[in-house]
């Protein structure tokens, strides 16, 4: 049967018509076998040509159609919508790239431009000539969504999950949740306290009968696919029964004798093996820390209702429909002598300096000696020129210059030096700017190539800055406490990119598949990220990512159903002679052995299979496809490629 | 046509208007977008190309455009108006104004015969001024929907655009309407206003045409630009030193607006990099106070952009001067970085990254209630850290740069937060 | 972007005349972005290079391969997905010895078996694409030249 296809060439404004004569391309391929119509357009995505194309399809009962526009990775689903529109099965359209991978890489040869997009295009047009209607399949989806990090992100996704009527399963690694806010005390931009603004949304949490919590719990396996996932999950013993409720709880802190550090004040203050994260934490019982438990028994002996130390570590698992990871971030941890840190008993990190404020009463002092300067140093640990963050961390100019009016506030007597770089405070947070400069703090700036200099001076630690807005005059200033205002790096979440698959940038964060068009989806559909672990962002950007991936997981599960990919493996049950080779290659358990007219033969289970192809060569009978690369397809392509092109 | 009843009715069909109402589309909620434009798209597919990632604004923004339009759960109505917004129970009662375009939108394939036609010229505000259009014309070529529209202030009711129409879809004979819906949710998604760069004098925009701001820039660089070249305004002639002034109206207590808009060190960054590209022998120097290259992949970019050979000055420029022979400009500025003092530079183009300013205009549409802005005019947010799309009314939402400057990325986050509060909103009222 | 190697005399004269046709196999999710990359950059390589993205470079057929050196192309690069690849983690081993096995049919068929190349190309690698591309045109250049 004779084909009649229709074949669309874009300039994309100039994009592509500025390198390729599209004009030329057109004369090359118009009379190309089983093309019926060849035009150029403009922007091929715009609205008007995509009704043009529809009604091309619609009157010349055209049976495919290739576009030679950009990547497919932009518009592949724009044209197959448009396919499907005018009555064809979206699986007819073929994408030609022409832009990337032709005008915009051989901008420098405009000839040999033209002559690519020609070749390409006849492969395209090849392609549509064997490409085969495809239907996708429809599944049922599981009602429920599990939120991994319970965070401030990770809290408010499940409490908005659980109102568009999802059942949400929030998994913390650690005992308490409440991830970093708590240890933040007032926050910018409200000054609302981090405790209280986690007790808000705990509150709200048990309230919902359809969100179930797991503390201590981390995912060690993840399997099946959008829409019907299956994890594993791990929970380790809290030896604290649910409804504790023992009295003597301050004395057993006192009698306890395992001391720690207390990660939550990062290492400023001891904890004991039994604790909570800071005295309001949720879940409101205690935890054992079982590798730092001595197994004196004390606790229990004080409390036997309280205790089960017989307690084993949980595996369960969770069928969900999709997955949130928001896993947050840790403060990077600098050097040991970065700036002075760890050298030098006055240098802290901004984190641990808020957990000061947090713990001092009254008056604000440190080792004993009472805190009148301050020299706050930018930037540590992000634009780092050799080291590996090139990232700027976003939230720290506006913390630490908050944190300064916090200290005039409270304090007032106290100077604050700011040694910085460039001052980031965009958008309205400039207000705390300018505020903190009518409080007569002193900003110095300093060159990338030129940093600060922390040493010590007698008693004292010396801050040296050559500052640039004094003509690169050296200053020197001795505070009583040196601040490093550290960045975000991704906190440690135990190989959970490896688990899920979800790839991470350069930066180590999670990568999004693009920040403007899918800034909360991953590679695995049905996978989503939000929160600091996909970047560094202040709480209202990490709420507005949390809840935005919860607008992506609703939409994916609202129906109920979800139709997948159609592009799986085929097999010709007629050439298969069942060599197990496919079964054993399948990660995925898509390949059962069935007997069929007296013979064994592969069969391929759709809804696991992820069209991977790793069957294809392995198969020594040749009797397995991927549909939409069939044979037909690929050697038709090489075919249109390699056929001659007048000059 | 459509119907009077919706669920969600998004006011604003720039780049968070059409998010917001795709994703409650998505989850099976019935949408009504209001654009006041002829055309959805708002300021983002105007633009040339966007930061970090530099993909074509066009290519991100046409496609959603297109989706927006042909969603079987949204309807859209443009060069229409919200006239009020009245709460009756747990409901809203929206009067809309929908504007004559004197085209039948049904009937109108886009051909631009009747704007081929037209005898009037006048300045076309999608380009900023740059160029003319007709007085019927098509907003812009990837306007959606692309259908005429005819100006008729400008209009000398010739009637050449009637005869000239194959397809006889100009009708003079419409009239304003006014239709009444029904919704259980408006979102906000007004966007924001350009800072006028005429309201800093000093710098000598609209005095010196060798002076142009930032979005005329983005007009000349876009795929879609007036003269398909970079040239100066003046004379055509080939620009080959160009300045830039960051911070124009904003940070800026003078011109009333004291904070920072997060755009423009970017944007312009974005500009230098393109004009690099398209201009190799053009020298490009940025005048800053800070760079703020704060979101995902924006430090990089700015890195990039200084080993591009982008100069970048650290200060604060005071004034603008004319060389009356050659159009060229004094850059009079306070140098930071280097020997201090006061210096001058000569640039023969100099570009105004020009801030944004609120858009105050949804507080106008509410009777018998007062939507809160904040201290800057943006729409106000009663719950910045848990809810970031509230408002102080309940059912009323905000999406985008309504509640404050946002760069894409950020305004694409804050449609998404918008539509999941509304969706559980709406739960909560049934 | 700086040549990063030299050229010889030879090989640019030839060059002029003969610039050799490499089938690159690329990835949907990985390897293809790295290629869209390079030219979103405006990174130049030889434009005899062409490519057909398949979901998983370890879903290639040893059988597409040798049609196309068979039926004109010069050169298969298989630009793989390498350890960022969607599907599975073994990905690199299955796709070499993919290409192992193609290179062992085309020995049997008389076709030099470096003809045929592989080397991960992640989302980002625009860069190391343009390098292999160029160096490969390198190598096929002088392989012809060799014969002849």
């Amino acid at each position: 049967m004779k084909r009649r296809i229709g074949v669309y060439i874009c300039h994309c404004g100039g994009n592509i018509s500025d390198y390729v004569d599209v004009k030329k391309v057109r004369e090359a391929v118009k009379d190309e076998e089983g093309v019926f119509l060849a035009k150029t357009t403009v922007f091929a995505c715009s609205d008007s040509s995509q009704k043009e194309i529809i009604a091309d399809i619609q009157e010349n009962n055209l049976d495919g159609i290739v576009v030679a526009s950009c990547s497919p990775k932009l518009h592949l689903h724009t044209f197959r919508s448009v396919a499907e529109r005018a009555g064809l099965n979206p699986y007819e359209y073929v994408q030609v790239n022409i832009r990337e991978q032709d005008s915009w890489a051989h901008s420098d040869n405009p000839e040999k431009a033209t002559e690519k997009a020609i070749r390409l295009i006849r492969a395209g047009i090849k392609r549509a000539i064997e490409a085969k209607p495809l239907t996708p399949n429809e599944i049922p989806v599981i009602n429920g969504v599990a939120v991994i990090g319970g965070g401030a992100a990770g809290m408010r996704a499940a409490i908005e999950l659980s109102d568009t009527g999802l059942n949400v399963y929030l998994i913390e690694k650690e005992h308490f949740l409440g991830g970093r806010i708590p240890q933040w005390g007032e926050l910018f931009e409200t000054n609302e306290r981090g405790e209280v603004l986690i007790e808000r949304l705990y509150k709200e949490i048990v309230k919902r009968n359809n969100i179930k919590i797991f503390t201590g719990a981390e995912v060690e396996s993840f399997s099946g696919c959008v829409g019907n996932f299956e994890l594993g999950v791990r929970i380790k013993p809290r030896f604290v029964k649910r409804d504790f409720n023992c009295k003597d709880y301050e004395k057993i802190l006192k009698e306890c004798p395992v001391e720690v550090e207390d990660e939550f004040n990062f290492g400023l203050t001891k904890r004991k093996a039994i604790y909570k994260s800071y005295e309001k934490a949720f879940p409101e019982i205690p935890a054992i820390d079982k590798e730092n438990c001595t197994r004196c028994g004390i606790c229990e002996k004080l409390c036997p209702e309280s205790f089960d130390f017989n307690q084993k570590e949980e595996k369960l698992n969770l069928r969900v429909g999709a997955v949130i990871l928001t896993t947050g971030f840790s403060p990077y941890e600098p050097k040991e002598g970065e700036f002075g840190y760890g050298k030098f008993n006055s240098v802290l990190t901004l984190q641990q300096f808020r957990r000061l404020m947090e713990l001092s009463n009254g008056e604000l002092s440190y080792n004993s000696k009472k805190i009148k300067n301050i020299a706050f140093i930018y930037c540590v640990g992000s634009r780092q020129k050799d080291g590996e963050n090139k990232y700027c961390s976003r939230y720290c100019c506006t913390a630490a210059i908050h944190t300064s009016l916090l200290l005039k506030e409270k304090y007032n007597d106290i100077k604050s030096y700011h040694l910085f770089r460039d001052i980031r405070t965009y958008g309205k947070q400039e207000i705390l700017y300018r505020d903190s400069c009518k409080n007569g703090d002193i900003y110095l700036k300093f060159d990338e190539s030129n940093p600060p200099i922390v040493e010590k001076n007698g008693v004292d630690v010396s801050v040296k800055i050559k500052d640039i807005l004094t003509d690169g005059e050296e200053i020197e200033i001795i505070p009583d406490l040196v601040v490093l205002v550290t960045g975000m790096i991704p906190r440690e979440n135990g190989g959970l990119e490896k688990i899920f698959k979800v790839p991470v940038g350069r930066d180590k964060f999670f990568s999004e598949i693009h920040p403007k068009l899918r800034p909360v989806e991953t590679v695995i559909n049905g996978v989503y990220i939000a929160g600091t672990g996909q970047g560094p962002k202040n709480l209202t950007e990490t709420i507005l990512s949390s809840l935005s991936s919860v607008a992506k997981a609703y939409s994916l599960l609202s129906s109920g159903t979800l139709k997948l990919e159609p592009i799986v493996a085929i097999i010709d049950e007629e050439k298969c002679e069942w060599c197990g080779n496919c079964d054993e290659v399948c990660v995925y358990d898509a390949i059962e052995k069935k007997s069929e007219n007296g013979k064994e033969v592969a069969v391929i289970n759709e809804a696991l299979c992820k069209g991977c192809g790793s069957c294809v060569p392995v198969c020594e009978s040749r009797a397995i496809e991927i549909k939409g690369y069939t044979n037909k397809e690929i050697l038709g392509m090489i075919d249109g490629i390699l056929k001659e092109v007048n000059r | 046509m459509f119907h009077l009843e919706y669920d969600v009715m998004v006011v604003g069909g720039g780049i968070a208007g059409q998010e917001t109402a795709l994703n409650l589309a998505d989850m099976g909620f019935k949408v009504i977008i209001i654009e006041k434009e002829a055309s959805i798209g708002g300021k983002m597919i105007l633009l040339s190309k966007v930061f970090p990632t530099l993909d074509c604004a066009s290519c991100i923004a046409t496609p959603k455009m297109s989706e927006t339009m042909r969603h079987e759960n949204i309807e859209v109505l443009s060069y229409s108006e919200v006239m009020s917004i009245e709460r009756i129970d747990k409901k809203f009662k929206v009067k809309i104004l929908k504007k004559p375009k004197y085209v039948r939108e049904d009937l109108c394939t886009g051909c631009q015969e009747c704007e081929a036609n037209c005898p009037v010229n006048v300045e076309d505000q999608f380009n900023f001024g740059l160029v003319g259009r007709r007085a019927a014309y098509i907003p812009f070529s990837t306007a959606i929907p692309k259908t005429a529209v005819i100006d008729i202030e400008n209009c000398v009711l010739c009637g050449v655009c009637e005869r000239v129409c194959p397809a006889n879809a100009i009708d003079f004979t419409q009239e304003p309407e006014t239709y009444t819906l029904k919704v259980k949710a408006v979102v906000l998604a007004t966007g924001f206003n350009l800072f006028p760069a005429r309201k800093k004098p000093q710098y000598g925009f609209g005095k010196f045409p060798n002076v142009m701001d930032a979005m005329e820039m983005d007009r000349l660089l876009s795929p879609t630009r007036p003269y398909n070249a970079v040239v100066r305004p003046l004379d055509g002639k080939i620009p080959e030193n160009i300045a830039y002034v960051l911070c124009t109206g904003s940070r800026d207590i003078t011109a009333g607006n004291p904070i920072c808009s997060q755009i423009c060190c970017m944007y312009s960054i974005k500009q230098a990099q393109l004009l690099m590209g398209a201009l190799p022998l053009a020298d490009i120097t940025i005048y800053y106070i800070d760079i703020r290259a704060f979101g995902k992949g924006f430090e990089e970019f700015y890195q990039q952009a200084k080993d591009m050979g982008v100069q970048f000055v650290k200060g604060k420029v005071a004034k603008i001067e004319e060389i009356k022979e050659t159009g060229n400009l004094i850059v009079r500025y306070e140098d930071i970085e280097g020997s201090g003092g006061v210096k001058e530079a000569e640039h023969d183009l100099v570009v105004l990254s020009v801030g944004m300013l609120s858009n105050p205009e949804a507080a106008g549409m509410f009777k018998f209630e007062t939507l809160e802005l904040d201290e800057f005019n943006y729409v106000k947010q009663v719950d910045p850290l848990l809810n970031p799309a509230k408002t102080n009314l309940k059912g009323v939402f905000a999406a985008g740069t309504a509640t404050g400057p946002k760069d894409i990325p950020d305004s694409i986050l804050s449609a998404g937060a918008a539509s999941a509060e509304v969706a559980a909103y709406i739960r909560s009222i049934k | 972007m700086a040549n990063i190697y030299e050229k010889d005399e030879m090989t640019e004269r030839i060059e002029e005349t003969y610039s050799p046709k490499i089938l690159v196999f690329s990835t949907n999710s990985i390897s293809d972005p790295g290629i869209d990359l390079a030219g979103l950059l405006k990174m130049h390589y030889p434009p005899s290079a062409y490519t057909i993205s398949v979901p998983c470079s370890s879903g290639i057929n040893p059988d597409w391969i040798i049609y196309a050196l068979e039926k004109g192309f010069d050169g298969i690069f298989i630009a793989a997905d390498g350890s960022d690849c969607p599907y599975r983690e073994d990905c690199s081993e299955l796709t070499a010895k993919i290409v192992l096995k193609a290179q062992e049919k085309a020995k049997e068929k008389g076709i030099d078996p470096s003809r045929i190349k592989m080397a991960a190309v992640c989302s980002v690698c625009a860069e190391s694409f343009v390098n292999h591309m160029k160096k490969f045109s390198e190598t096929l250049i002088k392989l012809k030249n060799n014969k002849e």
